[in-house]
Order: C-alpha cells, then sequence, then structure tokens
C-alpha cells in the first residue's frame, strides 16, 4: 500500500474517474465534489485494488455508481432534491429500446440498487451484458434476469401512472 | 453504429497506448465529442476538486507514515496465541519506574495472513502494521518511530500533543503503512503515568537517533525522558 504521496498519485489518476461518474449521476457540481471525496476514500481502504490494472476501472465503477444511486436515493429520501429524470440514456441503445429507456429515467429509484446499477449501465452507460455482469461482480445471467424484470415491472408502472 | 461503453472510454483516457477503441474514435464523431467532455471534467477535476479535497484523504501529510483500518481485527491474532516482542531495558541515564513495564506487539500484514513481527524482522518496505500495546498499569501512551535519515514519524495517536490513556492491554485502532523507502526503522512506544508530551518524545527521539542505518538500529531507548516512562522498541529492516 503507496504511503502519502502514493494516495496523491493515485487520486490523480483515477479522481477523474470517479468525478465523471458522480456528474453523470448526480448532475450537481458540488454533490458530484462531495461524492467523489467520499469514494475515494472507500477506494483508499483497498488500495491494493488500485494497482491491479486489469480490474481497477471495473471496480471503481461499481464503488463509484453504487455510492451515487445511494445519494440520489437518500436526497429523495430527505426531501432535499426532487429526484431528476436527468440520466442521459447511451446513444448507442437500439432505437427499440427508446420505451426502456425512457423507463430507466422515470423508475429507476423504485427498484433495488443492485437492479438499478444494472439498468444505468446497460440503458446509461451503453455497456454490454457482460461487461456490466463483470463490473458489477455478478453473473450474465443475473443481469438478465433483473434487466428483465427491471423493463417488465417498470412497463407495470408506466401503465399504471398513465392509467 | 455501435460506440464503446463508458468504461472503455475511460480506459482509453487513462491509457491511451493501450487502447482496444482507438480505431472506432478515429472515425466516430460521436465519441470524440464525448472524450472530449470527459476530458475537460478531467480538467475540472484537476482545477478545481483536487485541489479541495486531496488534503482530507491524506490523513497525516507530514507523516512518513500513513494510518489506515486495513486490517481484520488483531483480537482474532491473540487468540490464535501470537503474542510476543521487544521490551527492551533502560539505558543509564534513563529514569523508569520500578516494576512497571510495557509490551508492544506489532502486526504485519501478509499475502498468507498477518504475522506477529520480532525484532529486526525484516518486512516489506511498504507493509502495513497494527499494534498492541500491554501496560503493567493505566498510563499514557505514544508511538514513534525513527527511520535513517533521522525522520521522526508519530504513529500513535494520530493527532493531538498528549498520548493517549492507555487502562490495559490494547489492540490500537488503525494501523501504519511504512513510507515504502527500504532499509531499518525503529519503533518506540512510550507510556507515562502523567500526561505525555508527544512534541517532547519525538524531539527526544530525534536529538538521540543521529543519522545512518548503525545509528537506528544500535539505539535500544530514547534518554531524556520524564521519570515514570516506560518504553519498549522494535527494530524493522524493510526490504526493497
Amino acid at each position: 500500500m503507496p504511503a502519502v504521496d502514493g494516495v496523491a498519485q493515485l487520486y490523480r489518476q483515477f479522481g477523474p474517474v470517479v468525478y465523471r461518474r458522480c456528474l453523470a449521476l448526480l448532475h450537481d457540481r458540488e454533490a458530484a465534489r462531495d461524492a467523489t471525496q467520499e469514494i475515494f476514500r472507500k477506494l483508499l481502504v483497498d488500495q491494493k485494488k488500485l494497482l491491479e490494472r486489469e480490474s481497477v476501472l471495473p471496480w471503481i465503477y461499481r464503488v463509484a455508481t453504487n455510492h451515487c444511486l445511494n445519494e440520489r436515493r437518500n436526497r429523495g429520501r430527505r426531501g432535499e432534491e426532487e429526484l431528476q429524470p436527468d440520466l442521459q440514456v447511451a446513444t448507442e441503445a437500439p432505437p427499440d429500446l427508446f420505451p426502456e429507456r425512457q423507463l430507466v429515467q422515470q423508475v429507476l429509484a423504485r427498484f433495488d440498487q443492485e437492479t438499478q446499477a444494472i439498468a444505468v449501465g446497460v440503458f446509461v452507460d451503453g455497456m454490454e451484458h457482460e461487461e456490466i455482469a463483470a463490473a458489477l461482480g455478478i453473473s450474465r445471467r443475473t443481469v438478465l434476469r433483473k434487466l428483465g424484470r427491471f423493463v417488465e415491472n417498470a412497463k407495470k408502472f408506466m401503465l399504471r401512472s398513465t392509467g | 453504429m455501435s460506440h464503446p461503453s463508458i468504461l472503455k472510454l475511460e480506459a482509453h483516457l487513462i491509457d491511451p497506448a493501450r487502447s482496444l477503441i482507438a480505431g472506432h474514435l478515429a472515425s466516430c464523431d460521436h465519441c470524440r465529442e464525448l472524450l472530449l467532455k470527459m476530458q475537460q471534467q478531467g480538467d475540472e477535476f484537476m482545477r478545481i476538486v483536487y485541489p479541495a479535497t486531496v488534503q482530507a484523504l491524506e490523513p497525516r501529510r507530514t507523516s512518513r507514515w500513513s494510518w489506515a483500518g486495513i486490517f481484520a481485527p488483531v483480537a482474532a491474532l491473540a487468540a490464535a496465541g501470537v503474542v510476543m516482542i521487544v521490551n527492551r531495558g533502560p539505558a543509564s541515564d534513563y529514569e523508569g519506574t520500578k516494576g512497571v513495564a510495557i509490551k508492544l506487539n506489532v502486526y504485519a500484514s501478509f499475502e498468507a495472513g498477518a504475522k506477529v513481527l520480532s525484532d529486526k524482522d525484516q518486512v516489506p518496505a511498504s507493509a502495513a502494521l497494527r499494534f498492541r500495546v500491554q501496560p503493567s498499569r493505566a498510563c499514557n501512551l505514544g508511538i514513534v518511530s525513527v527511520d535513517e535519515r533521522g525522520e521522526v514519524s508519530r504513529l500513535f495517536p494520530a493527532s493531538g500533543n498528549e498520548g493517549a490513556k492507555l487502562a490495559a492491554v490494547e489492540d490500537l485502532p488503525g494501523g501504519a503503512i511504512l513510507d515504502g523507502k527500504p532499509g531499518p526503522e525503529r519503533i518506540f512506544a512510550v507510556c507515562s503515568a502523567d500526561p505525555l508530551a508527544m512534541p517532547q518524545v519525538e524531539q527526544a527521539v530525534k536529538v538521540a537517533s543521529g543519522t545512518g542505518a548503525d545509528s537506528v538500529r544500535n539505539m535500544s531507548t530514547i534518554p531524556g525522558l520524564p521519570a515514570g516512562t516506560v518504553q519498549a522498541t522494535l527494530l524493522l529492516e524493510k526490504s526493497p
């Protein structure tokens, strides 16, 4: 584990990754700054992982995504700020997924954190099922199952909302 | 047109030479635009966020060590029966208190698990350590270390000018991470029935240690501490 200078170096190297993730999910510079600091503190608890070239990015992605989704949920619960349907959907998502994109934005908060992370990964970050499975440390089968359940329940929710 | 995911774009930004998407980027205006936005956000991080937050992530900027809660509870080790360490006797000019003693146990994390260290043990230069201290009676504890350059580091307590009260055997919270520089590092645990002035302890170590590897290796006590102060020491050899 690196000493103090190493911490600063790691922060310079990976801090931008965390910050971008926070901006994408929180859409608030001040909240993103605070979240970046908190997330990096979590990452530093297991600093060795920051030195593993092949797995470091998926790990950061997972920790940062979970933290920011939590933060979104908590802000909503605290009533500090209404959850904004502000996630930019991935342009690479096929056109026939457009209704699902809308669903992601509108009903995300109604699902458990892992399902949220899967939905964000696929519909917002444009990740393949295998890629999001690896990043979240779950099986591709779990991704498919939770994604299917997410879309199905979200559609029901939308039907109820519009009906 | 299928575009690379956020993770692949991040990987490209971190190490363009190993990028798997350079070919795609050359022909995709959308991704180049996205990448530019990501770079701008990265610049914003370095310009605004990094300077405002880095200090909070560096727990002890002035120290050659860093603290972290990194090990499994040391109590588990104690249960396994690993207890041992050095409790050096006082030097001729050292005024200890008869019948009072202190025992210092230092544990290091290795691939195979945590291990209790003995005097002169070799450890990786960036090893993570934890401490268990056992005084024979309640006292105020401080732990410091010195290296061959004569640099003194405060290891415990992490802040404040006084030693921390210690009533009985205790696994100290947090831990310390060695500075990554090979060479000898001598650790002292110092405990006093009276309040312990940490700056005084640090200064005493600095004066006594001098510089040079042998100086650190041969130093067995901290002279000049107030009466009633007890101490224990352990020498570690940091290897590359």
